[in-house]
């Protein structure tokens, strides 16, 4: 079965923009009390589904908590580290509920046989859904005073859980908890492992994008001593003792190859126009592909003035530096990978589809991870290293080479969206009529009163393996939207902020805005001022940038506000991190390909943000203890695009409607 | 399998028998089972690899074991003495210059070289040097701030 509709059905709702976990795998190939308690040593575990008081979540996960005879208790959890600090978040929400000091929690994180499917590490999930849910099982721990017999009890009668007000580990700046190991090089990574008696696999990779295999000569690679053809499927590798003899080996292979060329990249737009679905609604998803409201074509018809413009984006890659890997173990018919997936459950079931085995012989230990963005959600590592393992016999470690990552990983999405507006004698937006071709639903969402407006997002056909990147479509949608926006302002001579403010009815949207633009100062005196402002999973922001060319940002300022701040140093790193990635998507990345292969298959040739690119930037915190807290690790990302292409026409007068908006002259397609 | 190579690593005399061709990287990691630098690019872009011969940093990955024969290798791993964390590694700690912490090892490295031939750099001098280190999550700010602050303290 498609791994995301089991995904769905088994467990929960995913987004449509999660183009990967539609895709099919990369090839086609022909627990127990014994794993908890080798892995946490004795002690009592308790599993608490603690329900809040309206009985509303956490549906189906219930949380588990190991108390070991030292005193030390651990957290589990599926999600995994990336970065995020997840470790530290949930550090703080288990000692802050169980009143004790924050060394006497541990996290273990995901490993499939012991610990909760609490969901994918996406969507910025972490803070509304993890932290809540580990809350409140560490509150009725507390209160049945660690009683097995008393727990039962508390989470029947529902937890108190502490009020923000009375904090005292969350809402402070609680520092990484694995900081020492990480400036130590103790930390360990997926990459960094190893197993007694591993052997090591290469893949075979085609010589252009979508070629298939259609013969393999074997017979030199074989003369190479203790080294291991496989073929299994459409899938092709060799298995050797050591690194250099596998690849040795690889380079000894002579396969013919069947060739399909990509369509022209020059018309790849046209190509998204021609090959769109309609808009369709999907009740209860988190980002709707359709929503309307009123009637846009009668408001088109009655308008002043329309104005009419297209966006585009092209795709961009996640270049996480940790490149994957995995280590496949099988004992009998049971699998055991070690590797570090974001998403261990959708991995976890991809691979017992592929090998036709139960759920429950597959295993997946995930390592700390070096860095995601969305681009770890499929197993394809998983699966090739499970599948030259299991033709070998022994243990094997894949490593995937950066040029892997580029050639056989997925992109963010290449967006093209319309924007077509009425505004009124009196320049106020009348009707809103905006199309997302090929990059997905997020962000399509307005925060402007608008009486009329129709947004959709048109699945189309992606000639690129696409999927998910940090706040998914709602970089391009959020380009397009606050372009737009800057555009009417222009058009109708007024000043950008007031004109946003003019259609702003969310008090807290218009809070950002008026704390930056007094922090700023807005209006700027200077030439090459921009902002943009968004409502991004439930988080308020407002971001304000200075040019001083159109390929260099002087200065940013980020007014944020996502409700309670859990970590107020953490978020701050967070929001840096991703305004400093949004500038690299907002200026001058981009895959480049042709009708054979992608072009950019290297960190040489793929240009990522430096300190050369760096701004001055300010963040600026706004902690609302009375609002529950959204995620934030990736809202910061989408307003760096529209803030930089507003700030260059102020600069300039040149209106860019395309990411990235200054690409290098070596890097224009 | 070539001849055993000698290599001075962290004030340590280590062997190794590495294939030709084998890069510094991979003896590191593999034979001697130093994973703090760690490899990325493969190509000199990214820094992540970066340890220090004979105190000058280089990209191991690009570095052949055999030619590291004999000269003096330092590693993240050599970084703190008896428990106590290295100025830059503690500032590094202090300002949280970091996020995932992939890229930090060789951060680390070139942040040594750079404060040892100049002890108190200017925030231009340590964005321009460690311009060769890519930091994906976006931590440069901060690592701009721990150098500044591992220098000021050393003082």
């Amino acid at each position: 079965m498609d791994p995301k509709t089991r995904y769905k059905i088994e467990t929960f709702d995913i987004e449509p923009d999660r183009f990967e976990i539609f895709a099919p795998s990369a090839h086609r190939l022909e627990f127990s009390r014994r794993e908890f308690f080798a892995t946490l040593g004795a002690g009592i575990l308790y599993v608490i589904s603690a329900q809040d008081a309206a009985g509303q979540q956490p549906e189906r996960i219930a949380m588990r908590l190991h108390l070991a005879p030292s005193g030390l208790i651990t957290v589990l959890t599926g999600k995994v580290d990336i970065g995020q600090g997840l470790r530290t978040l949930l550090t703080q929400a288990a000692a802050e509920e169980l009143r004790v000091p924050p060394h006497q929690i541990r996290i273990q994180t995901a490993d499939t046989a012991i610990t909760p499917d609490d969901g994918g590490t996406w969507a910025s999930l972490t803070t509304p859904q993890t932290v809540p849910v580990v809350r409140r099982a560490a509150a009725a721990l507390r209160q049945a005073g660690f009683q097995p017999q008393a727990l039962q009890q508390t989470v029947a009668s529902s937890v108190t859980l502490t009020d923000p007000k009375d904090w005292k580990i969350l809402g402070t700046s609680l520092p990484t908890v694995n900081g020492r190991d990480i400036v130590t090089g103790r930390q360990q990574y997926g990459s960094d492992l190893k197993i007694e008696g591993m052997l090591h696999g290469r893949i075979l990779r085609p010589p252009s994008y979508n070629a298939t295999l259609t013969a393999l000569d074997t017979s030199q690679a074989t003369n190479l001593p203790g080294v291991r053809i496989v073929r299994d499927g459409t899938l092709a590798g060799v298995v050797a003792a050591g690194e250099s003899t596998a690849a040795a080996a690889l380079a000894l292979l002579k396969p013919q190859w069947k060739e399909s060329p990509l369509p022209d990249p020059s018309t790849l737009y046209d190509h998204f126009r021609k090959t769109a679905e309609a808009p369709v609604f999907q009740k209860g998803s988190r980002y709707p592909a359709l929503l309307e409201a009123g009637a846009v074509a009668d408001a088109m018809r009655t308008a002043a003035r329309r104005h009419q413009t297209t966006y585009t984006a092209q795709y961009i890659a996640h270049a996480a530096l940790e490149c994957r890997s995995a280590i496949a173990v099988w004992e009998g018919r049971k699998l055991t990978v070690h590797c570090g997936t974001q998403a261990p459950q959708v991995v976890r079931r991809e691979l017992a589809g592929a090998f036709r085995i139960p759920l429950a012989d597959v295993r997946l230990i995930v390592s700390t991870i070096g860095a995601g963005f969305g681009s770890k959600h499929r197993g394809e590592c998983e699966l090739e290293a499970a599948a030259l393992a299991r033709a070998a016999g022994k243990p094997v470690r894949l490593a995937w080479s950066r040029e892997d990552e580029f050639l056989a990983g997925y992109f963010r999405p290449a967006a093209l969206v319309d924007v077509n507006t009425a505004v009124d004698a009196n320049h106020r937006i009348t009707a809103w009529d905006f199309h997302n071709y090929n990059s997905g639903a997020a962000g399509i969402a307005i925060p402007y009163t608008i009486p009329n407006y129709y947004c959709g997002f048109h699945k189309s056909a992606s000639p690129l393996r696409q999927g998910s990147y940090r706040s998914l479509a709602a970089v391009a949608n959020t380009f397009a939207r606050e372009s737009h926006l800057d555009e009417l302002a222009h058009l109708a001579s007024a000043d950008p902020l007031q004109y946003r403010l003019r259609h702003i009815e969310d008090p807290r949207l218009r809070h950002v805005l008026e704390e930056g633009a007094r922090l700023f100062p807005w209006p700027s005196r200077s030439k090459g001022a921009g902002l943009a402002c968004t409502i991004e999973k439930d988080a308020r922001l407002a971001l304000f940038a200075q040019m001083e060319s159109p390929a260099k940002v002087a200065r940013l300022l980020l007014v944020f506000d996502c409700g309670a701040v859990l970590n107020p140093d953490n978020l701050r790193n967070q929001l840096t991190g991703a305004l400093i990635q949004g500038i690299g998507g907002a200026l001058f990345e981009a895959i480049r390909y042709d009708t054979r292969q992608v072009l950019t298959h290297r960190l040489s040739r793929y240009r990522l943000p430096r300190f050369a690119d760096l701004p001055a930037i300010d963040v600026h915190l706004i902690d609302r203890r009375d609002v529950p807290p959204a995620g934030a690790g990736e809202a910061g990302i989408t307003l760096v695009a529209p803030a930089l292409a507003n700030a260059i026409f102020s600069l300039t007068a040149e209106r860019r409607r395309a990411l990235p908006l200054s690409p290098s002259p070596a890097f224009k397609t | 399998m070539a001849d055993p190579i000698p290599l001075h690593v962290n004030g340590a005399e280590r062997r190794i028998t590495a294939p030709a061709g084998l890069s510094l990287l991979s003896a590191l990691r593999d034979q001697l089972d130093l994973t703090g630098a760690k490899y990325s690019c493969g190509e000199g872009q990214c820094g992540a690899c970066t340890v220090l011969i004979d105190g000058k940093p280089v990209r191991s990955c690009l570095v052949p074991a055999a030619s590291a024969a004999g000269k003096r290798i330092e590693t993240v791993e050599g970084l703190e003495r008896n428990g106590v964390l290295h100025p830059l590694q503690q500032a590094f700690l202090d300002k949280a210059a970091f996020q995932c912490g992939y890229c930090t090892p060789g951060f680390l490295m070139a942040s040594v070289a750079l404060l040892r031939r100049r002890p108190n750099p200017t925030p231009t001098q340590i964005r321009s040097e460690l311009n060769g280190h890519l930091c994906r999550c976006g931590a440069y700010p901060r690592i701009v701030e721990a150098v500044r602050i591992a220098a000021s303290r050393k003082r």
